[in-house]
């Protein structure tokens, strides 16, 4: 059955072509942040009664096609085949094989040229042909040998395509639509954040950021992004959890505002059509915000005691929130923020960057941009004493010292704790903050040290 | 405050980012340019720009931006009006590019007779061009390019469209006045890297030392800068992957536990990337072709490999003929201290005067020079399981020989006080001329009011040989099987056969399978040092000097 569907659409096909390579009188992309688009094409169909094959050039060459979808009114489908079977001089005399060529030999004394019509056998580990009667290797001798193809077979394509095999009761004119799923296409935000320290201000600058590596361009397409991580199988699937203290968000937001959605995912559709060229990137503006509140803090974790003979620094965070009371209250697309200071002449200069993930309005962020210079800390495991087969008291001090001519509050935590434990004494008053951690705010003098000591308790 | 305005009003694309009708303003060149250098092999470049606005919408081309520029970090700041969009889409004309651009065009091939030169030329049309082969169709029929064993080029008329010539970046701008305005282009871009390298001449008898660091920059890019300032920054950025839209060429930096590793990370990628700017490295054309030939050699491949490539010079180089040699291209400014000046948490040194940049150019500066810094250069030896794995000391038979150590804390009334940013230390032994090098160590950040300690090498005329407690099982009577104490006598003879008194350092660190430890009955009192015991042993010369002492700790491995 399949075989005589064939034959007809071969016989077909020479008509039916023409139908279907129009170009696109509409085109939209639905954009996900996975490296995920939809795509729908909109063209004009005119085709005659019939089982026949229709071509549609130019669409992704990243296509999934188990998820195309055809729909034209009037015409039943039968089969739907993507090729994008590259064409290179291998392939040529691959498809050749059992065909003609024609073989032009030059004299390389006198560079006189014999031309000669050949069957090409095979193309395994060398072209063999049948010339006349003789079988021979193609250029076994290494004498220039020009091989000449009459045509390029027709599936090799420089487009990729899409072709389905329909049959149609009656001539249909109307419209075909073709909608996909395409990998290749994806978009992310991208922000530039001008921290003022003294003034406790944050200006942020927000770009999406469209990126095209499916390998087709999209003339004067409609396009819309989707904000929120779908799940998706690739095989890979992340599974790590971050940890608290690795997070930028610290507080999810719950201020409701009116941007369109889809389920549960925010929509943002772009205004105007544009064109999203192969291999391009390019961005478009959709937020500046300036004058948020926003502090600077100092952090840093460890996880375990132990002695270090040389300090360490301390974590730097920048903390804000996009609540409406911060000046804020917009909700942030996941994506990358680039983090900028004025350095003493005023000229903006780059102190870090981090991610944050899709973020709700009213949500606390805080960005790690990078290890303080001259806030450092150096950790000394005084003594461990056992109190009982399962019970260990860690004796541990911490040196904090620093640099700057201002004085600093660092947040020390003590983590990754056994089942059991409790702190036995400290020097500073510290708060659990987990089932398995405490933390201290340790406040450094100017141009000085503060040591923090404490007994803890843990085991099993 | 301004409200954040909706996304949706924003998004303001022109139908078409080419119709004829747009008007387009290219800025040539920059007035000024600015280049902060990171560690982290990239640079913050900031562009100062005149260009005349029409007073319609337009569509603003920058040339001569760094080819390598990161498009997402891209900022242009002064238009005074609202911008839509930013592009970057440079393709680089290469071979490839050439052809790939080409198909469907007709181009010339000409095809030259070996023996007789007769030259044959025919119009051709790219049928396919990618990385498996050429594909032309001429008046005879379809051919593959390079196959037929005849010499065979192509020749275009002219340079596709998409190609470009020199790197630029492209903005849309809605409508406004018209005018001249000056505008700042900010852009990160790869390719550039700096390190600190230090010099220091220590007299060791009066525990002195001269210090000269250097900063040392480099340009791995095609780039060059005329007359630009710059400046370098001290401190580790929290940087993410570039293969997720970050900016570190290594990966997450948060992931690296120590400075040691990163800058690791950093010098193998430093090395990758300045082959990746050397283009000469990379021109290889596309030629493949079907199977042909005898069938021993299958397939043909033809590619032309790289042509008259100069090895790149490396940072390792550069730092070991630091102090005066000109066999490199390096241009040393002497005479000169760049100027340091808080950023944000970091240290930022600026280069005093403003200065040409050339491609693939490394320049030294002088940011620090020190005379007489107090410092304590000592001898130690850890006693711990891991110093055994360790290069904290070395075995050699039952005698292990002490490594040298250089300490300083960074304070004024020590002749510092000044933030040392991470770098390789080099020392040589005296203050003069004649100074030998001694060793050299890796430090990491030193702000002031912290110590540093690093080793040089280890002291081969110093030798300590322990009486192990390996070397007998420890004593188990009725008080350990209730306690769960152990203890372990150690017995150390420390020989010195200089012809000067030594002190020697010796730590007794954490020993597997014992917790709590605790030091009994030491022939000398202990000091504690970074949660170890500790002694300073004064060992007399061409001497010896004895420590005894018991560690105590309790048997975790019944536990």
């Amino acid at each position: 059955m399949r075989r005589t569907m064939w034959w007809l659409a071969g016989l077909c096909s020479a008509g039916a072509f023409a139908a279907g390579s129009g170009e696109d009188k509409q085109v939209s992309l639905t954009i996900y942040n996975s490296d995920l688009a939809l795509v729908e094409h909109l063209r004009p169909l005119e085709v005659p009664a019939g089982v026949q094959r229709i071509e549609f050039a130019g669409v992704s060459a990243q296509i999934v096609p188990q998820t195309v979808n055809f729909a034209a009114d009037g015409l039943e489908l039968i089969e739907q085949n993507f090729d994008y079977d590259l064409l290179t001089p291998a392939k040529l005399m691959e498809k050749a094989v059992g065909g003609k060529v024609r073989v032009v030999r030059t004299n390389p004394a006198t560079g006189t040229e014999t031309t000669d019509m050949a069957e090409v056998l095979s193309t395994n580990g060398g072209t063999v042909l049948r010339i006349g009667s003789r079988i021979e290797i193609l250029r076994e001798d290494s004498l220039p040998a020009r091989v000449i193809f009459d045509k390029v077979p027709e599936n090799l394509r420089a487009r990729p395509t899409l072709s389905v095999l329909v049959n149609a009761a009656q001539p249909v004119t109307g419209d075909a639509r073709l909608a996909y799923l395409t990998r290749g296409i994806s978009w992310h935000a991208d922000y530039v954040a001008m921290f003022d320290e003294p003034g406790g201000l944050l200006s942020m600058q927000g770009w999406i950021t469209l990126a095209n590596l499916s390998g087709t361009s999209f003339a004067n397409a409609r396009a819309q992004l989707v904000a929120g991580d779908l799940n998706i199988k690739q095989g890979d699937s992340p599974g790590y959890r971050e940890s608290y203290e690795d997070r930028a968000r610290r507080a999810a937001g719950t201020e409701a505002n009116a941007k369109p959605r889809i389920a549960d995912y925010y929509l943002y559709p772009l205004a105007q059509p544009t064109t999203i060229a192969s291999n391009q990137t390019k961005q478009v503006s959709f937020l500046e915000s300036t004058d948020a509140k926003a502090s600077k803090g100092y952090e840093i974790s460890f996880s375990g005691f132990q002695s270090n003979d040389e300090p360490q620094s301390a974590q730097v965070r920048v903390r804000f929130s996009n609540s409406k009371a911060g000046g804020l209250g917009e909700p942030l697309p996941a994506g990358m923020v680039r983090v900028y200071a004025r350095d003493a002449r005023g000229q903006p200069q780059f102190i870090g960057e981090d991610r944050i993930g899709h973020t709700s309005a009213g949500s606390d962020i805080a960005l790690r941009i990078g290890d303080a210079f001259d806030v450092t800390v150096q950790p000394t495991l005084r003594q461990t004493t056992a109190t009982s087969k399962r019970l260990t008291d860690y004796d541990m001090s911490y040196l904090v010292r620093n640099a700057r001519n201002v004085p600093v509050v660092l947040t020390l935590r003590q983590k990754g704790l056994m089942r059991v434990n409790e702190v036995r004494a400290e020097s500073l008053k510290g708060r659990r903050t987990d089932a398995d951690s405490f933390a201290w705010d340790v406040s450094v003098p100017a141009n000085g040290e503060t040591t923090l000591t404490f007994t803890l308790r843990q085991g099993w | 405050m301004r409200p954040a305005r909706a996304l949706g009003l924003v998004l303001a694309f022109a139908a078409l980012p080419c119709l004829a009708d747009e008007v387009r303003v290219v800025s040539g060149a920059p007035d000024e340019v600015s280049v902060t250098i990171y560690r982290d092999l990239f640079a913050l470049i900031t562009e100062t720009r005149t260009v005349e606005l029409p007073a319609g919408a337009v569509t603003l081309e920058f040339d001569g931006v760094v080819e390598s520029l990161l498009p997402q970090s891209a900022v242009v700041a002064g238009t005074g009006r609202e911008l839509s969009e930013t592009r970057y889409d440079y393709e680089k004309l290469t071979p490839g590019s050439l052809l790939r651009k080409s198909i469907g065009k007709t181009v010339t091939l000409t095809r030259t007779h070996r023996r007789t030169g007769k030259v044959t030329q025919v119009e051709a049309t790219i049928v396919a061009a990618n990385k498996y082969g050429v594909t032309f169709r001429t008046a005879e029929g379809n051919e593959a390019w390079q196959c037929s064993g005849l010499p065979e080029r192509l020749t275009f008329s002219e340079i596709p469209d998409g190609i470009e010539a020199k790197p630029r970046l492209s903005i849309r701008l809605a409508g406004g006045e018209a005018g001249k305005r000056q505008v700042r282009v900010s852009y990160l871009a790869h390719g550039f890297t700096w390190s600190a390298d230090y010099l220091g001449h220590v007299d060791a008898g009066a525990q002195r030392m001269d210090l000269l660091g250097w900063v040392t920059l480099r340009n791995l890019t095609g780039a060059s800068f005329r007359n630009a300032q710059v400046q370098v920054v001290a401190g580790r950025l929290n940087l993410l992957d570039y293969e997720e839209d970050g900016t570190s060429l290594v990966g997450d930096t948060a992931d690296y536990s120590s400075d040691e590793h990163l800058r690791e990370a950093l010098r193998e990628a430093e090395e990758e990337l300045a082959d990746e700017f050397d283009d000469s490295a990379h021109f290889e054309t596309v030629s493949s072709c079907y199977p042909q030939g005898p069938p021993a050699f299958g397939q043909v491949m033809t590619k032309r490999d790289s042509i008259g490539v100069v090895d790149a010079i490396t940072a390792e180089d550069i730092g070991r003929f630091s102090d005066g040699s000109e066999e490199l291209e390096e241009v040393i400014v002497t005479g000169t201290v760049a100027l340091r000046e808080k950023l944000a948490d970091y240290q930022l040194y600026r280069l005093p005067a403003r200065t040409d940049l050339n491609a693939r150019q490394t320049k030294q500066v002088a940011f620090i020079r020190k005379q007489d810094v107090k410092i304590d250069r000592f001898y130690a030896l850890r006693l711990a399981d891991e110093a055994f794995e360790e290069d904290m000391i070395e075995e050699e038979g039952d005698r292990l020989h002490p490594m040298i150590r250089i300490g300083w804390m960074n304070q004024q009334a020590d002749g510092l006080g000044e933030p040392l940013p991470g770098g390789r230390v080099r020392i040589f032994d005296g203050r003069h001329d004649s100074a030998v090098f001694a060793g050299e160590a890796d430090i990491r950040d030193n702000p002031v009011g912290a110590p540093v300690e690093f080793a040089i090498g280890f002291a081969q005329d110093l030798t300590l040989i322990p009486k192990l407690p390996e070397d007998e099982e420890p004593q188990v009577n009725w008080l350990t099987l209730l306690t769960r104490r152990v203890s372990l006598p150690m017995e150390l003879l420390i020989e010195n056969r200089k012809s000067v008194p030594v002190d020697v350092e010796v730590r007794q660190g954490q020993m597997l399978q014992l917790t709590d430890i605790r030091v009994k009955r030491a022939s000398q009192a202990p000091g504690r040092k970074a949660g170890d015991y500790l002694w300073r042993i004064t060992v007399p010369a061409n001497g010896a000097a004895h420590l005894d002492y018991v560690v105590s700790g309790r048997n975790s491995r019944e536990d």
